[in-house]
This record gives C-alpha cells, structure tokens and sequence, in this order.
C-alpha cells in the first residue's frame, strides 16, 4: 500500500496476476472444480501466496465470478479456460434483461471475505471486476458487440449503460467485504482489439464513470490487455490510481505517455516469460523492468496478464526472487 | 476484371454491407461473373482487409464490418453461383473447434467456399466432437473443416481426429484445420491433411483434396 499512498516501500512491491487458472494447480486441484467451489478457490489461491511469497493476492470471487454472474451460461471442463456458451442479449428489446447482480448471494463472495480476514498486515487483497464495456461485450456476445459499433453506435452506448450497474454493485461489494484496492478489467478495450477512437467512444467514458464512484473508496488499478500504448494518455485520465499494462507495452514509452504520477502495475510477459521461458528469462525480464521503472518509486511488478495453467512453477518463484533482488531501495 | 467486380471488392474492403449487396445484385443481373471471379475477388478484399489490421489501420470491429459486407453480400450471390458450372464442388462441414468461440475467419471461409460452390453445412463456433461426428456421418461430407483460432485448441483437433478413426470415418473424408497460427509443423503434429491460414489457401488446399 506505501506505493499507492506515494511513500517508498523497502522494495517494489510483487503482485503477480495468479488467479484461477494457475492457482488451483497449487493445491492439485482442477479448475473447474475452484471455479464452481468458492474454498477451493480461496484455498488455492491462499496456497500459491504462501509458496511464492508475494505482497499482494487477487481475491477472485468465486461460483464462477464474472460472466455469470449476469445470467450467461458458463461451461468450464477440468483445466481448461471458462467459456460463455449462451449470451444474453440478441437486440434492443433484451437491455432489460440485464440484472444487477447480487454478489453476495450464494457464497460468491466467500473467497474474498477470507482472504481478506486472513490477510493481516502481510499482504494486500486486491479484489476484481469487469468493466462495463467488458460486460456489455459479454452479455452480447464479442463479435455480435464488436460489428455493432458500425451497425447501431447507440445500442452500444445503450448496452454499456445498462451493464454499469453490475460493475458498481459488485465493485462495491468487493469494498464492503475490505479489498485493499479494487482491479477493473477492460480486457476488449485492448488497441491490439479496438482502435483508440473506438476506446475513446465507447470504453472510456465508462471507465471513468465508475472509476470516480468506486475510486472514492479504495485505489482503482485499471487492466488493459495486451497493446494499450496508443490510449494510455486517455487511461490516465480515467482517474485510476494504478495502470496494469500488458506484456507487449514498452514501459519506457509508456511513463513517457503518462507521466511520473501514475503507478504502473507490470508488465512481465504471462505467457512469452512465464510460460514459455526460462528462469533466465524471467530474470532479465525482470531486471529490465526494474531498470526503467524502479527509480521513479511508482512500480509495482507484476505479470500483464493471467498466468497460464502451464507455466512452470520454477518461473514463478524466479519472478519473485528476481523482483526481491532487484528491487531493492 | 469488370468494373462491378472491381468495386464490389472495394466495397468489402470498406466495410460498406450496403453497397456489397447492390453490387452483387448487379453482379447477377449483368450475369458474366464466374464463381472463380467472385472468389477471386472475395479473396483479394479479405487479404487487404488483413493486410490492414496487420498494419494497425484495421481492428475487430472493422473486420467484422468487412466480414458482415461479405456475409450480406452472400445472400444475394448464393441463388446465382448455384445455377453456376462449379468444377470442385463438394460437401463441407465446418466449425470452430471445442473452447473456441471464434467465428470472424469462419464465417467468411464459408462464405468463399460456398462461392466456390461447395455445399457447406455450418456447425457454428465451441462445437463438440460428438457434433463433428454427427454432421460428418449424416451429410456424406467429402471435406471437415476444422476453424481453430490459437494452436492451444489442439487437444480437441487431436480428439476429432481420434474420434473420425474410432468411428471407421478416417478413410472417407480429408481433414482440414485452419487459423492465422496454423502451420505445417503443426498440421503434421495433429495429423490433419492439410491447413490452410486464409481464404485463398484454404480455396486452394480444398481444390487440391477435392481433386485427389
């Protein structure tokens, strides 16, 4: 937390992005099966901070957390990703179909509430929602979202509008269940996705919609997927207090974009690095991170994105050991 | 090339479903066009349209403008192309493989191979095994068209073939799988017949099965 509140930590901080798709294999658990069972998430993902050793944990929620959380049917089998098979919304008529969830309902908050009852002063909690954009894009369905952008604009307005009370309520349930700062995911607002005018249109007047409201409570770290270089000035503007940015953004032109105030959450490559490289890999990833961004005091390491199922655990621990080494003050 | 042709391929390019689908209606009405022009030009306007997104002056959305142009376009072309001569047609069954939802490159390889005058039955996008097995029973398919967006789809493209064997249907029907990722390292892994990672490849590698 010293680096949100702009004082200098003993070392950069390390909050790897470890969720349910690596952390059940720590406990030598399916996916599926954590997906479905909030205890066996909150046990696998306790486990994989207590084998690593890193500062900060993503309290997913759990009974699987986001697309279903609105209604869309979800299949997941044994490891592999979850997939939305049934979307919701067909046309203008089904807006109204959109619920606002209730994320205490059926123990999907349990993994949080215990991760952040067990916490203590040892680590962070960081809860997770999507954005409205993302949810809109669920609920619809990508393509079908995607080819409204020329075909009907106001719908999409329209659909973002009607998802952002979802992403309040959970976002406010996370606060209320005591994360230490709340990740809004905007994966689809990607620039390797959409052009900047279209993030511009649609994506970032909702980012900081909620961003104000929920911002208030707790610090936001916005996450982009992969290439979010051409619209980082705009993300900063968003009012977040964190920019999770993905592996293929250079960092250096990325504190350019956005000047020294910000803190960058990153950007180690999930998959190029961790999953597919070698120790050595992760630690020259890591020392080129440092080597840009530790000096400014606003960096907290992480990978970009998820880490895959697949990566090996060595790598893991290399990331950890490498940010420790290299990121002392 | 006639001017029509021309400019109908420009209008895919630009996305512009409105003008794709009154070209085509003056493509038949002018009725010189041959399906091979009409695949020719379906394949030169969706190389430039990938060609653009490469470069980043094209995102998702913008294909999938292009994509809809071609799809509405279709519509109009299909009755034509079928009263047509075709050399290579044949039956098809397609779909996007198990744990992938995919549906852009799909949708408009359907939409050449149906100009080309195959007959295409459209399984959809996250279509089980069981599915492929079916359709590939019940149409007599001469061809299985495997979309698979990432190579991370493996395991079910090793699970059709499996399948395709076990069933005794191996023998009597050519595999194909396809995506930007595909290659031939990874078509001889997954034993597939052949790949194919855009339209023209997979019109050419459909011709040459067909004509084997």
């Amino acid at each position: 937390m010293a680096v949100l509140e702009g004082e200098t930590p003993d070392t950069v901080p390390i909050v790897p992005v470890i969720d349910g798709y690596f952390a059940p294999r720590v406990i030598g658990r399916a996916n599926d099966e954590c997906y479905m069972d909030g205890g066996c998430l909150a046990d696998a993902l306790m486990a994989s901070r207590e084998r690593f050793g890193y500062d900060g944990v993503l309290a997913e929620m759990g009974l699987g957390p986001d697309p279903s959380v609105l209604g869309c049917p979800v299949e997941i089998e044994g490891n592999d990703v979850p997939l939305v098979v049934e979307t919701l919304i067909g046309g203008r008529d089904d807006l109204e179909r959109i619920p606002v969830p209730d994320p205490w309902a059926d123990g999907k908050m349990e993994p949080v509430t215990r991760l952040v009852s067990e916490a203590g002063d040892g680590y962070v909690v960081l809860g997770s929602v999507r954005s409205p954009f993302e949810y809109a894009a669920t609920v619809r369905g990508l393509m079908e979202f995607m080819t409204d952008f020329y075909r009907d604009p106001g719908f999409v307005h329209d659909l973002v509008a009607a998802t952002r009370p979802a992403t309040l309520a959970v976002g406010r349930a996370l606060i209320e269940a005591g994360i230490d700062a709340l990740v809004i995911k905007d994966s689809f607002a990607s620039s390797s996705m959409i052009s900047p005018d279209h993030y511009s249109e649609f994506a970032f007047p909702s980012e900081a919609e909620v961003i104000a409201e929920l911002g208030a409570e707790v610090p936001v770290i916005l996450h982009i997927c992969r290439n979010s270089l051409p619209i980082l000035p705009q993300m900063a503007r968003t009012g977040a207090a964190v920019l999770e940015l993905d592996g293929p953004v250079d960092l250096k032109a990325a504190r350019e974009a956005i000047g020294p105030g910000i803190v960058i959450k990153g950007n180690i490559d999930a998959v190029a690095v961790i999953e597919k490289g070698g120790v050595e890999d992760v630690e020259a990833a890591v020392r080129a991170a440092m080597d840009v961004e530790k000096a400014g005091r606003r960096f907290i390491l992480s990978t970009g994105d998820s880490i895959p199922l697949p990566a090996p655990e060595e790598n893991v621990a290399a990331l950890v050991e490498s940010g420790r080494r290299y990121g002392r003050y | 090339m006639t001017d029509t042709l021309e400019r109908f391929q420009q209008a895919i390019v630009e996305g512009d479903a409105d003008e794709s689908t009154a070209l085509a209606q003056a493509i038949v009405e002018e009725g010189r066009a041959t399906p091979d022009d009409i695949c020719e030009q379906l394949s030169r306007a969706m190389d430039t349209v990938g060609g653009r997104y490469e470069t980043g002056e094209y995102f998702i959305p913008e294909m999938l403008r292009s994509a809809d142009a071609v799809e509405r376009a279709m519509a109009v072309l299909e009755p034509y192309l079928f009263q047509q001569e075709h050399d290579q047609s044949g039956i098809v069954v397609m779909g996007t493989v198990k744990g992938d939802i995919h549906n852009i490159g799909k949708n408009i390889i359907i939409s050449a191979l149906k100009a080309a005058g195959y007959q295409v039955h459209d399984l959809g996008v996250n279509v089980s095994t069981d599915k492929f097995i079916n359709a590939v029973r019940e149409t007599g398919a001469d061809l299985l068209l495997l979309s698979a967006f990432t190579t991370s789809t493996k395991p079910a493209l090793l699970d059709i073939l499996a399948r395709l064997e076990e069933e005794g249907l191996r023998s009597d029907i050519k595999v194909i799988s396809g995506g930007a990722s595909h290659s031939e390292k990874f078509a001889e892994e997954v034993g597939v017949d052949g790949f194919a990672t855009d339209v023209k490849s997979t019109l050419a590698v459909c011709r040459r099965m067909m004509e084997a």
